[in-house]
């Protein structure tokens, strides 16, 4: 339906109406959108100035490159980043992979379904320090399981403080299974079932109807839930610094001795920004790569 | 069903039952048992390998929590921040959820945008702008200073529920309030605010487990002065000398309280804003 021409004094009035409608939207959103603006945006980018050597307290500030340059040059920064990207690739895929598997299952009815469907969820509370620690008293040298094998006289091998970060990657990964299940489970149990019975009727195994069925049909979910689990472990900061060796340090954990120890804001914001330029990559190649396939299995 | 087709035979559903459970008790269960003993351990008799239990067990850890300051201080920090924060964000995401729920704003998808950026944004970059910002405002090392910081990280799920929850109500029952004569305000107070109290009221749940749980900002923000119970964990666990007996101890005070709540209010939480909240990118 076209509107016919609106006489002059009504347009005056939407005008009015339309800005007043304007005001209104402004002092809505303020409280939440002003508070983001105000504690987010300023402090972001007061991290970048600060990055590039504006801006700094109690110094002189110049525009510099020296703290990326620092980054790059030295090599416990280096590593301390290629070691943060190891954590959130394996961590990424191993939770993904176990989480698959796991939903799969879940939309089986077992007996104790609706248990263990409770239970499941606990770790989505409990703060990864908790589960930290909860780990820690199994798996570490002189843990219970440790404790047990070594009543049978075995050697219980060193899954904590070591060189790959193992028992950093076991917690996160208890800790973010559970997430990506109920993320995953909610897009599987949206898979109609006759999808399954075609696949099996026309000869499928059930891990064909699994690998070629389930899992690409999840791909929504599971990509978003892949995506946000791994932008967080890359900059986990608690986990790692409890159980991480001497060498190399993860970068988050860097970044708190700059701030914290040695007040050295500058580089703390450098390798902050760092840590945001590649979760932002990773992000926007997520888009790309989402955009790119379209829609196959509609 | 599906099972019956993914795995013929009878056996399937109970072999994925025992993994299940198997999983559950090793990777839960025991190890909730394990750290429960540890705050149960006698201090004068220690519990060192191989025992696979505590020779002697004792309140004393239980009684640290009242003798020790740092950890009363630490529980009280935690049990006043909290609601708080809690009600912090409810005021704050109550208009802006309207707006963004019901009303047709401008620049939409960037404040979107800026709604999910605390979210996915690493913790230690956003604590590395404010704890610099909190110095030269002297706020850090305050109880105000951590509360504002836990708001930015809590305060998008608040809103994403809040705004999901306005979205869902209906047109008509707006529509017929206002035939009957009601002005914007007794709008707002007695059709619309009664109708997103589910969703406060969900929010809220994720808000306190939320800001119960914060640690990364409040431990650069806050300490030394202000410590919480997670801050307080991180100190017995890390450093030089791990404490686990009082590590342990300050665990399940942090813990009951949050899966109490879980359970509580489980029926209330509907799988749409638990979407609302984490999923939806």
């Amino acid at each position: 339906m076209l509107p016919g021409p609106v006489p002059a004094v009504d347009r005056l009035r939407l005008a009015g109406l339309r800005r007043r409608d304007q005001w209104v939207n402004l002092l809505l959103l303020l409280p939440g959108v002003g508070f983001l603006g105000l504690f987010l945006v300023v402090p972001l980018a007061q991290v970048f100035l600060r990055s590039v050597g504006l801006a700094l307290i109690g110094q002189a500030s110049h525009l510099t490159w020296d703290y990326y340059r620092q980054f790059w040059v030295e090599a416990q920064y280096r590593d301390g980043f290629f070691f943060s990207l190891w954590l959130g690739v394996a961590s990424t895929v191993i939770s993904l992979v176990t989480a698959l598997m796991f939903s799969a299952l879940m939309q089986v009815r077992f007996p104790g379904r609706l248990f263990v469907s409770v239970l499941y969820k606990v770790p989505l509370v409990v703060p990864s320090l908790v589960a930290a620690f909860l780990i820690l008293s199994l798996v570490a040298p002189g843990g219970i399981l440790a404790r047990l094998v070594a009543h049978w006289g075995w050697e219980w091998p060193h899954l904590v403080y070591d060189r790959w970060g193992w028992g950093i990657i076991f917690v996160l990964v208890w800790h973010n299974v559970p997430f990506m299940m109920v993320i995953i489970s909610a897009v599987m149990a949206g898979i109609p079932q006759d999808i399954n019975d075609a696949a099996r009727n026309l000869g499928a195994s059930p891990w064909q109807v699994f690998r070629f069925v389930t899992v690409p049909l999840s791909m929504p979910g599971v990509s978003a839930a892949a995506l946000l689990v791994f932008i967080q472990v890359f900059g986990a900061f608690a986990v790692p610094s409890l159980m991480e060796s001497a060498y190399p340090l993860a970068l988050p954990v860097i970044m708190q001795t700059e701030m914290m120890d040695r007040a050295n804001w500058a580089l703390a914001s450098a390798l902050g920004s760092v840590l945001t330029l590649a979760s932002a990559i990773v992000l926007f190649a997520y888009y790309r790569l989402v955009q790119g396939r379209g829609s196959p299995a509609r | 069903m599906t099972g019956a087709r993914l795995f013929p035979g009878r056996s399937g559903p109970w072999l994925i039952a025992a993994l299940f459970f198997g999983l559950t008790l090793i990777g839960l269960i025991v190890p909730m048992i394990v750290g429960v003993l540890w705050s149960l351990v006698d201090p004068r008799a220690g519990w060192f390998p191989p025992n696979l239990v505590p020779p002697s067990l004792s309140l004393d850890n239980w009684r640290a929590m009242f003798s020790v300051p740092e950890m009363g201080e630490a529980a009280v920090a935690s049990f006043t921040i909290a609601p708080i924060v809690t009600a912090l964000c409810a005021t704050l995401a109550l208009p802006t959820g309207y707006a963004l729920g019901r009303r047709p704003v401008p620049f939409r998808r960037a404040i979107e945008f800026l709604v999910l950026a605390p979210i996915i944004m690493p913790g230690i970059v956003i604590a590395t702008g404010l704890g610099s910002m909190f110095i030269r405002f002297g706020l850090a090392h305050t109880l105000v200073g951590v509360i504002l910081v836990q708001t930015v990280v809590v305060l998008p799920f608040m809103i994403r529920i809040v705004t999901a929850t306005f979205e869902a109500v209906p047109q008509d029952l707006i529509d017929a309030a206002r035939n009957l004569g009601a002005g914007p305000l007794s709008l707002a107070w007695r059709v619309l605010i009664p109708l997103v109290v589910p969703g406060l009221f969900a929010g809220g749940v994720f808000t306190f487990i939320g800001s119960m749980e914060e640690f990364v900002l409040t431990f650069i923000v806050g300490s030394p002065h202000v410590r919480t119970l997670p801050v307080l964990l991180f100190a017995y666990l890390g450093g030089r000398s791990q404490i686990f007996t009082y590590a342990a101890v300050v665990m399940i005070v942090l813990l009951v309280p949050t899966i109490v709540l879980l359970f509580t209010a489980e029926r209330a939480l509907k799988q749409e804003y638990l979407a609302a909240g984490l999923g939806k990118m």
